[in-house]
């Protein structure tokens, strides 16, 4: 596919096996090739186990691939991060619990030994629904919010890439779409290449531009869809028949053995 | 009323300790050499509260400054241990050794080192706090929250930083364990080095007072030892149960 601007992030053939205790080895990915555009949100959507998180560590350089390829901006990933470009929102929160919600979300400045934007932190508070929180410790948090501190931390240096492993995981279906009509607002303000990792088909289709539908063991791309929903969405778009007929179809190829029956 | 009975049913155990002691030197008509009643030890002691108070100010500043110079080495060789994995396999063993070597053991060998004075002391209290420190906060710079390391790859964080953001933060309640640990222990090896070597303290004032057979003064001494213990050991308890509700 011949396109005038080169891929932000780019996966070519990458393969990445894990050995284990007992010494066998286990191939978690295999032929994974992905692209993904400056500025563009793309969600890899997969079941539990697919190799999906594997895809988000890879791109964080938390793993080197066993064989292929992995480029940021031509370069590898462990560059951007070294550039403090790099935003993380991880499935488990990674707040650290003696920081208040606004030292967690200053944090990557002071790891970056650069001076402390106090204003920026206050806006992102308040950006993600925190004010009035902001001298709270994570243990007086609710999951939610702590999650939406951790997506503010991961914001806070105005990074390139962002990757959120599950952000949402482990909350409730009326939080969790909270989060995610929020995330999208607070998306929207800003170009940011961003790859999200989730099983959930709503929330894939609700805030990716594409959406990349793996299946496991081991981990593969099975097919790719582009998602029709202009920008900005409205949370109506939820009720529609067009984003029915999408998850209907997500879910089947999700599950091939129902779609056999 | 409820007050009395709250101030019973917390100090019962001593306050029956003191009963059998009072009752044993009654009913066995033992002579004051042997063993003196409670009353004439808490006598001497009110008695003479600036002979006690200036032999427990002494000791417990030897045991601080004992145990914050342990507290001090052990967390900063645990610190190297971990910024060097050759130095971790060179101070992991030493440090094994240092621990299984009893206190009483070491005083000898530092007071011919360092001579028979209260600096003596102070390096005595030191080598106890030491292994605990070293132990506790090295198991500390490895215990960190979920997913922190991760987080602090993937925001590209320098050594430097991740032992400063990270690793050292990380550490602080299992040195406030060490200092729980190694506070009764510093007032304990403080006064054992007093007694075997020392001119002064609470731990020489009892050897002096033992020798001469002034019993009320030699319990006398044993009894402000043990207030002083458990008031250091409280304080110490307080103090980690804060960190750790903040750290938690």
């Amino acid at each position: 596919m011949p396109q005038a601007i080169p891929d932000a992030i780019r996966l070519d053939g990458v393969s990445k096996s894990f050995r284990l205790d007992d010494g066998k080895t286990v191939t978690a990915l295999e032929g994974i090739d992905l692209g993904l555009r400056e500025g563009e949100f793309v969600a890899v959507l997969g079941p539990s186990g697919c190799g999906k998180s594997t895809v988000l560590r890879l791109i964080a350089g938390l793993e080197t691939a066993s064989t292929g390829a992995v480029r940021i901006e031509g370069r590898a990933p462990s560059e951007l991060a070294a550039a403090h470009r790099l935003g993380v929102a991880f499935q488990d929160h990674a707040l650290l619990p003696w920081l208040s919600v606004a030292q967690n979300i200053a944090l990557p400045y002071r790891v970056a030994g650069s001076k402390v934007d106090h204003a920026r932190v206050d806006a992102l508070i308040e950006l993600v629904g925190l004010t009035g929180f902001r001298d709270a410790r994570p243990s007086q948090l609710s999951g939610g919010m702590r999650q939406r501190a951790s997506i503010a931390r991961a914001l806070v240096l105005d990074p390139d890439v962002l990757l959120l492993d599950e952000p949402f995981g482990a909350l409730d279906a009326v939080t969790r779409r909270h989060m995610n009509v929020e995330l999208q607002r607070i998306w929207g303000t800003r170009t940011l290449t961003t790859l999200l990792v989730t099983h959930s088909v709503d929330e894939a289709i609700f805030l990716a531009d594409r959406i990349i539908v793996m299946t496991g063991r081991p981990g593969r791309i099975l097919r790719e869809v582009t998602v029709p929903f202009p920008r900005p969405r409205d949370p109506s778009v939820l009720r529609t028949p067009e984003f029915h007929a999408l998850v209907d179809e997500l879910t089947l190829a999700l599950d091939p053995e129902e779609a056999a029956l | 009323m409820t007050r009395l009975s709250q101030f019973l049913a917390r100090n019962w155990a001593v306050l029956l300790l003191l009963a059998l002691w009072q009752g044993w030197v009654s009913l066995a008509d033992l002579n004051s050499i042997v063993l003196p009643a409670p009353w004439p030890v808490l006598r001497d002691v009110l008695s003479h509260p600036a002979l006690y108070l200036a032999n427990a100010a002494q000791t417990l500043a030897t045991a601080t400054a004992g145990v914050a110079i342990g507290l001090g080495f052990g967390a900063l060789v645990a610190v190297a241990a971990w910024a060097s994995r050759l130095l971790a396999g060179m101070l992991t063993p030493l440090g094994l050794i240092f621990s299984s070597v009893p206190v009483v053991a070491l005083i000898p060998i530092l007071a011919r080192l360092l001579g028979y004075d209260i600096s003596t002391v102070v390096a005595i209290v030191a080598v106890s706090a030491f292994f605990p420190t070293f132990v506790f906060v090295g198991a500390g710079l490895k215990d960190l929250p979920r997913g922190a390391d991760d987080l602090f790859s993937v925001l590209g964080a320098s050594r430097a930083a991740r032992l400063r953001h990270l690793v050292l933060p990380a550490a602080v309640p299992n040195l406030m364990i060490a200092l729980r640990i190694t506070v009764p222990e510093g007032v304990l090896a403080a006064i054992l080095a007093e007694f075997l070597m020392g001119r002064s303290g609470l731990g020489f004032m009892f050897r002096e007072a033992a020798s001469r057979f002034a019993m009320e003064r030699a319990l006398g001494t044993s009894l402000v030892v043990t207030v002083a213990a458990v008031l250091c050991f409280s304080l110490a308890h307080r103090a980690e149960r804060v960190i750790r509700t903040r750290w938690s």
